[in-house]
């Protein structure tokens, strides 16, 4: 059974732990008291994440982990405050002495560390790698985040789900639509109302609009770090192109806002004109790239994720389907009608990742084509009731899972798992076998977000 | 690969729509001017996030494509804070990334400016002041200048650049 998400609730006397499967969602009170759990860590590899944070977070004990170092809470953070405890309510935090972080290591007689970050060499996100090498051989990799925890399940709690959307817009720049379709199908099942059609629609295109500004960017950064920069500048100019089109649409180059119930006209013709166009460039791209067996000596077997670690990690999106497994939110009656096809490779290794990606651009232009349309409806929302509620969608990285809990028309609880916080933990699994120049080719190649993992 | 050039050929060197192309190259030429006289024709550059939610970086990603291509007028992102005269800090400045931030700041070589770009270091983004947050920077650091935006695009990240080039 896939594990999804596992995270805890404050409710007064006592928590609430919930772990959130494929199937089933399994729910387990402990008082406050004694707020001791057993970790699922040995069946699920990546509850490990979950649980450390839930330590952090609530102070809750993980009683038979083997892994107890804090996750979220840095050398700096003060290590007995607990921020997501319904009676913290402090805004300000001083720094803590500096208590040194045990990394991950492996010891031995000519085997060296090696720190990567959290400040990277070009322009992205910051976050930590820390190696154990064997001359240029990497034997082991730690991945450390949250450095750009921003406490933002606390900072939506009390508010209203309109006030939160612009918070949940701004989440992970990347998957801003994604983001705010999660927010839009709790926001329906808080109201009780029908999705109508044709605003299903203009969603679903935009969140295709989406994957592909993320997917043709990476199409042109992967082949960039192995060092082949002419298809950066080919693809850096399609995604801009992209772009523009979302700004067209959306009035934003993210679609900040985009999610909203307001009838919004488009002009179907010129986006026929304009996808088949893209269609016919991103074919010209992928006949020349295909071609150039220096670029995928240099793909080929590099960072390799087996089918049976990537099911154990439970891992998700272009990494878990690059790895032969079939498993895509996208898969559902709606987006069948409307063209899609589940892509899949079978080896895993950076390869199978750009050829998923280059496949999926592919398939979200035929499903744009089918969904454009240009009739409209009006809705109009009842009110908000009070309730549990959750919501998957499939961003440009993998499956989104949001939960709001909303108590008196207001959040109580906002949990959301990134498809990132997945893979980031598989991560690791990528190195072995791999020398230390290959590492940005292969992270590149799985392209997680920081921001929506350390939230 | 003979289709590539085949194709590059064929298409030459396009313009975008030309009040644009002229604005943004009268835009490029005083900037150019500007890093000629006041940074011996190099502006170099070290992008920090500081907890953005990666649109920032995004856009500054795409100065680099063929539409902006901001390195013909010297201006360059490098890799470490010792090889740069301007710090480009992004995101809210959370707790834990602050000291890292304070750190970057202090390896750059005098002299050296701050430029805050978007609207998370400003602390003017939808975000709530917690206490996971220390934004606004200018608390913690010495800004000669702010981009604005949400995320500012490529063209107001230029125009925010040639802005602090006139400053100085
Ligand atoms: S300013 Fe806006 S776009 Fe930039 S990092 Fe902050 S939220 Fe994201």
């Amino acid at each position: 059974m896939r594990l999804i998400a596992r995270y805890a609730k404050d409710r007064g006397n006592d928590f609430e732990i919930v772990t959130i499967y494929e199937h089933e969602v399994h729910k387990e009170a402990v008082p406050k008291a004694d707020p001791a759990i057993k970790t699922l860590a040995k069946e699920h590899p990546s509850a490990i994440w979950f649980e450390r944070k839930m330590s952090d977070d609530f102070g809750i004990i993980i009683k038979d982990a083997f892994d107890k170092r804090p996750l979220v809470h840095q050398e700096r953070f003060p290590h007995t405050v607990y921020p997501m405890l319904k009676d913290f309510k402090e805004d300000v935090l001083e720094f803590a002495e500096y208590i040194p972080y045990k990394y991950e290591a492996i010891r031995g007689d000519g085997i060296f560390q090696v720190s990567v970050g959290p400040i990277h060499a070009g322009i992205i996100e910051p976050g930590h790698f820390h190696f154990s090498q064997a001359g240029e051989g990497i034997l082991h990799q730690e991945v450390r985040h949250f450095y750009k925890y921003r406490g933002i399940e606390k900072m939506l709690e009390g508010k209203t789900l309109f006030d939160a959307k612009l918070i949940i817009e701004r989440i992970s720049g990347n998957e801003s639509i994604a983001y705010q379709i999660a927010w839009r199908d709790i926001l329906f099942s808080a109201c009780g109302n029908e999705l109508p059609l044709s605003l299903r629609k203009r969603h679903a295109f935009l969140l295709e609009l989406e994957r592909i500004i993320h997917h043709v960017t990476d199409l042109g950064f992967i082949p960039n770090d192995a060092g082949f920069g002419a298809a950066l500048a080919y693809a850096s100019k399609l995604s801009e192109e992209a772009r523009r089109k979302m700004k067209e649409l959306t009035g934003h180059r993210f679609g900040f806002g985009a999610i909203d119930l307001e009838n919004i006209f488009y002009d179907t013709a010129s986006l026929h004109e304009w996808l088949a166009e893209l269609e016919e460039n991103i074919i010209f791209f992928e006949d020349w790239i295909i071609d150039i067996p220096s670029l995928w000596d240099r793909f080929d077997t590099t960072g390799i994720l087996k089918t049976e670690k990537a099911v154990k990690y439970d891992t998700v999106g272009v990494v878990a389907r690059a790895s032969g497994i079939m498993l895509d939110r996208r898969a559902e009656p709606f987006y069948l009608e409307h063209g899609f096809e589940m892509v899949t490779e079978i080896n895993g290794d950076v390869g199978a990742r750009y050829k998923v990606r280059m496949n999926e651009v592919k398939n979200s232009i035929k499903i744009m084509q089918h969904l454009l349309v240009d009739n409209t409806a009006e809705v109009e929302l009842n009110k908000v009731k009070d309730g549990e509620y959750m919501s998957f969608v499939e961003s440009s990285i993998g499956e989104l899972f949001m939960a709001i809990d909303i108590k008196d028309g207001r959040i109580n609880r906002f949990f959301v798992r990134d498809p990132s916080f997945m893979n980031w933990q598989a991560l690791h699994l990528m190195m072995p076998n791999n020398i230390i120049a290959d590492f940005p080719l292969i992270n590149k190649s799985c392209d997680l977000s920081y921001a929506g993992n350390d939230l | 690969m003979i289709k590539f050039w085949k194709k590059r050929i064929k298409l030459g060197t396009l313009t975008e729509d030309l009040e644009f192309d002229t604005q943004l190259n009268e835009i490029q030429k005083e900037i150019k001017d500007h890093v000629h006289k006041k940074f011996a024709g190099s502006l170099a550059i070290r992008m920090v996030d500081s907890g953005s939610c990666n649109a920032c970086e995004a856009e500054c990603n795409a100065l680099s494509n063929p539409y902006y291509d901001l390195e013909r007028l010297g201006i360059y992102f490098v890799a470490s804070p010792r090889h740069a005269d301007v710090m480009l800090l992004s995101g809210i400045m959370t707790f834990n990334m602050t000291p890292h931030v304070l750190e970057a700041y202090k390896q750059i070589p005098e002299p050296k400016w701050v430029i805050t770009l978007g609207d998370c270091p400003a602390m003017q983004a939808p975000f709530d002041k917690n206490f996971a947050i220390k934004s606004p920077a200018e608390e913690h650091l010495p800004v000669a200048h702010h981009i604005a935006g949400c995320p500012p695009d490529p063209k107001e990240i230029i125009k925010g650049i040639l802005s602090f080039l006139r400053k100085i």
